[in-house]
């Protein structure tokens, strides 16, 4: 028996990414391998130096400072360091010292390049970016696709067979035979292939028998001409959301080049399968009164925590958990004005924040406003007190807590006309005051929910041909964002700060998701750019240039992943009975998990990093 | 033949020392009766561990008493025992790659007695070897900062030794993770005692 070393390999195979080395290649490294000891206080490696050996901690604890001597990391046992001037071949970019004595694993550079050579794992564990181990992170927690399968359905899945159309010459007896025959409840008007109208069963019977029109006479005639369409690779459960909300039974699909792919009818999306958010949304779009939505919206818990189990993406949930949180809000409108009477002058009711955004999570506030005619005068203005006041109460009564800061429509402040809205954004962009950007930073985030949508973009227009050169203004913006440290990583269990400090429960939003969306935010704005959900507005960040193509589909990443860890906590709390909040203990975290989210800390932090050279943060006051 | 002191210079800094951790599981404490059971052996380079060089051999008891009670401790069977080598297999392994360099034991009188008694027994001649033992510099490490200079016996064991050093615990102790358990506590003590010098081999003896 020429026995090997068995503990070292034992003690490797316990931790990443040794642990999937096989055996063979794992005693190879052993062999190589040599052990030293560092006493508590030692400098293992300095800034500047190079070495030609990676470190794996045996025992002990190890300090990584950069140049400045700002703590970026603290080694706990199991963990590599140093691999990064192999890896990149240079100097080393920061100090490493023991601060306590510490057992140290030294492997020679030309067996971690075996190594990497031989196991393409192992050579991605250290060398890909964080961005790129993320992704692969993501794409675990998100097994294939199980399950999920009715949030992303999308009107393409849902069509059964080629559209049934007629030209708008053909007569509207033909055109009622040919529907007959093939069993539909509506025709596509089509003119060269092209959608030009679309007539249904309701449209024969009022506006053909009931006003006595002659059945020879052309169909276009009695169509509705350019009708609401959707695109194949819409979901359906938001296309379902648009038709309530318009009061159409059939939506005209068609494909990303504009060619009719054929029609889905709000019956086919009643059809998805059962106990899904989908039929959720239709029970909230009848709900008779206030103690019914509040029966219906005490079930988007359960819905969030079934599409974790789902693995649905955080993305999606938050798409699904929005549409609720809009359907409800949109019922309480109609029946608040129903209740009220028609408004005296058009308006705009507008949703913001992380609902703006299709974010919203378990734990949100209520926050909107009303975007109101510029013909508003100050009598009229009582009725919309009122209907804000209906719409909030019944919000709060549905679980959305009135916002702490007063930002919903029951404010006199948020609720005024157009005019008035462009004073408050022109405020805020020419002569920015840093506490009343923060404050007003949430309505940058502005998403019309019911009414007229145009008052809306007359407002939005200019905005947001403003906002680039509003420096002041992105300049605090920026600071605020750059602001919300990320923590550095885990150590034994706790949450490390920076140094000296540990917490016991980390803080997914403030310096995660909330670092995120705030970054996402300054480099829409910083551009100009329309997108508000904070995945489009990296996407298009990116697109402008204003973000590298790396660091936005690393800041992607992050955000899908701290998201995703949020959600699943948050639908654990409400399993048992707890309120949701943004807080998770580590020690509940797995091993893959604290490590992806210290990849993911490490992206939000170039991120801001990034920024702050971008824009002067530093000449402010 | 007698046994080249390689390493015998004694000014030599530890920082250029070349030792070799060895430790025998035997089935007693009395080389005159006892057998070796396995050996294990660590080269240890100035104040780096090379764990290439590590290396285990079980060895097959020449008498008729086998393992043993003994096999309680170290958990060698006579199954085990029985596929092993013989010591004259192993000793000159073992003595080849001493040479020339110190030997490294916690209470290393067990490893020399029975070392002395295999040359004896197969007709080798005994090399003449310098010793470094673990458990007189644990002594020394627990001696310091100590008004009274008591330190009790169940302090100086390996693993009471490593404990207090802070050095993780192992789960097995066979002969190739005690050697190796051995040189890793040399390591912690050589640093605890030199504090910010360097020591030279007589220091350590």
């Amino acid at each position: 028996m020429d026995a090997q070393v068995t503990e070292v390999a034992d003690f490797l195979a316990a931790h990443a990414p040794f642990r999937e080395l096989p055996r063979p290649l794992l005693s190879a490294l052993v062999s190589s391998a040599s052990i030293r000891y560092a006493r508590r206080g030692t400098r293992i490696l300095s800034v500047g130096e190079s070495s030609r050996v990676m470190f794996v901690l045996r025992s002990g604890a190890v300090d990584i400072t950069d140049s400045e001597g700002v703590l970026v990391e603290r080694s706990d046992v199991g963990t590599s360091f140093g691999m990064s001037t192999l890896v990149e071949r240079a100097p080393s970019r920061y100090d490493f010292t023991a601060i306590e004595d510490s057992l140290l694993l030294v492997v020679p550079e030309p067996s971690f390049r075996d190594l990497c050579q031989s196991d393409p794992g192992f050579e991605s564990f250290y060398t890909s970016a964080h961005a790129a181990r993320l992704r692969r992170a993501v794409g675990q927690l998100h097994l294939a696709d199980r399950g999920g399968a009715v949030l992303r359905t999308t009107l393409g899945d849902l069509l059964r067979r080629p559209p049934v159309g007629a030209a708008p010459t053909t007569s509207i007896r033909e055109a009622a035979q040919v529907m007959a025959r093939e069993h539909v409840s509506a025709i596509l008007v089509l003119e060269d292939g092209h959608l030009v109208g679309v007539v249904t069963d309701r449209d024969l019977r009022s506006r053909v028998l009931a006003a006595g029109r002659d059945p020879a006479e052309p169909l276009a005639t009695v169509m509705t001409p350019d009708p609401e369409t959707a695109r194949s690779d819409a979901l359906a459960f938001e296309a379902l959301m648009a038709m309530v909300d318009r009061n159409i039974h059939h939506l005209p699909v068609l494909d990303v080049a504009g060619q009719v792919l054929g029609l889905v009818s709000s019956t086919d999306l009643m059809r998805l399968e059962h106990n899904n958010p989908v039929y959720l949304v239709a029970d909230i779009a009848g709900a008779q009164d206030v103690g019914v939505l509040v029966e219906l919206a005490s079930r988007i818990p359960v819905i969030v925590e079934q599409l974790v189990a789902e693995d649905a993406s955080a993305r999606d949930i938050g798409r699904v958990v929005t549409s609720l949180g809009d359907a409800i809000e949109r019922r309480l409108l109609t029946l608040a004005e129903t209740e009220l009477g028609p408004p005296p002058v058009a308006y705009c009711w507008v949703v913001l924040g992380s609902q703006a955004r299709h974010e919203q999570g378990l734990a949100s506030d209520q926050d909107n406003a009303l975007v109101l005619s510029d013909e508003v005068t100050s009598e009229q203005d009582h009725y919309f007190a009122q209907l804000a006041e209906r719409v909030s109460s019944g919000l709060e009564a549905c679980g959305y807590p009135r916002c702490p800061g007063e930002v919903m429509a029951t404010n006199p402040r948020w609720r005024v006309s157009v005019s008035t809205w462009r004073s408050h954004f022109a405020h805020w962009l020419e002569t920015p005051e840093p506490e009343a950007v923060l404050n007003g930073s949430i309505f940058f985030d502005m998403r019309p929910l019911r009414g007229d949508h145009r008052l809306v973009e007359e407002l939005r227009a200019p905005v947001l041909a403003a906002t680039g050169q509003a420096d002041l203004f992105l300049a605090y913006l920026a600071r605020h964002a750059v602001s919300r440290r990320p923590p550095l990583g885990f150590f034994r269990g706790l949450v490390l700060e920076k140094e000296g400090e540990h917490r016991d429960s980390l803080d997914l939003k403030s310096g995660g998701v909330a670092a995120i969306v705030e970054l996402a935010r300054v480099h829409a704005l910083l551009h100009g750019l329309p997108e508000v959900g904070s995945q489009a507005r990296i996407a298009a960040a990116t697109h402008a240039g204003s973000l590298s193509p790396g660091l936005g589909a690393e800041l992607a990443d992050a955000l899908e992943f701290v998201s995703y860890l949020r959600l699943r906590h948050q639908g654990r709390q409400v399993r048992m009975g707890q309120e949701p909040d943004n807080f998770v203990d580590p020690g509940q975290l797995t091993d893959f998990e604290r490590r992806h989210l210290r990849d993911a800390f490490r992206i939000v932090r170039s991120a801001q990093q990034a920024l702050g050279q971008r824009l002067p943060l530093d000449t402010l006051s | 033949m007698r046994w080249r002191r390689g390493s015998a210079d004694r000014d030599r800094p530890v920082t250029e020392l070349d030792l070799l951790a060895v430790d025998l599981e035997t089935t007693g404490l009395d080389p005159s009766r006892h057998e070796v059971l396995s050996v294990g052996m660590v080269p240890v380079h100035g104040l780096s561990i090379a764990l290439g060089g590590a290396r285990g051999y079980a060895v097959r008891p020449a008498g008729p008493g086998g393992v043993g009670e003994s096999a309680a401790v170290h958990g060698i069977t006579d199954d085990t025992a029985a596929g092993a080598r013989s010591l004259s297999e192993v000793l000159p392994v073992v003595l080849a790659a001493l040479e020339g360099r110190v030997l490294l034991a916690h209470h290393a009188r067990i490893e020399t007695g029975f070392l002395d008694a295999a040359c004896r027994g197969h007709g080798v001649a005994l090399p003449d070897l310098v010793v470094v033992d673990t458990v007189r510099l644990q002594r020394r490490v627990l001696r310091r900062g100590r008004s009274h200079a008591q330190v009790a016996d169940q302090e100086l064991g390996l693993a009471a030794a490593r404990r207090h050093l802070g050095l993780p615990r192992y789960r097995s102790h066979d002969a190739l993770t005690d050697a190796l358990a051995c040189a890793e506590l040399y390591l912690a003590q050589v640093a605890a005692l030199a504090g910010d010098g360097t020591m030279t081999l007589r220091q350590l003896q």
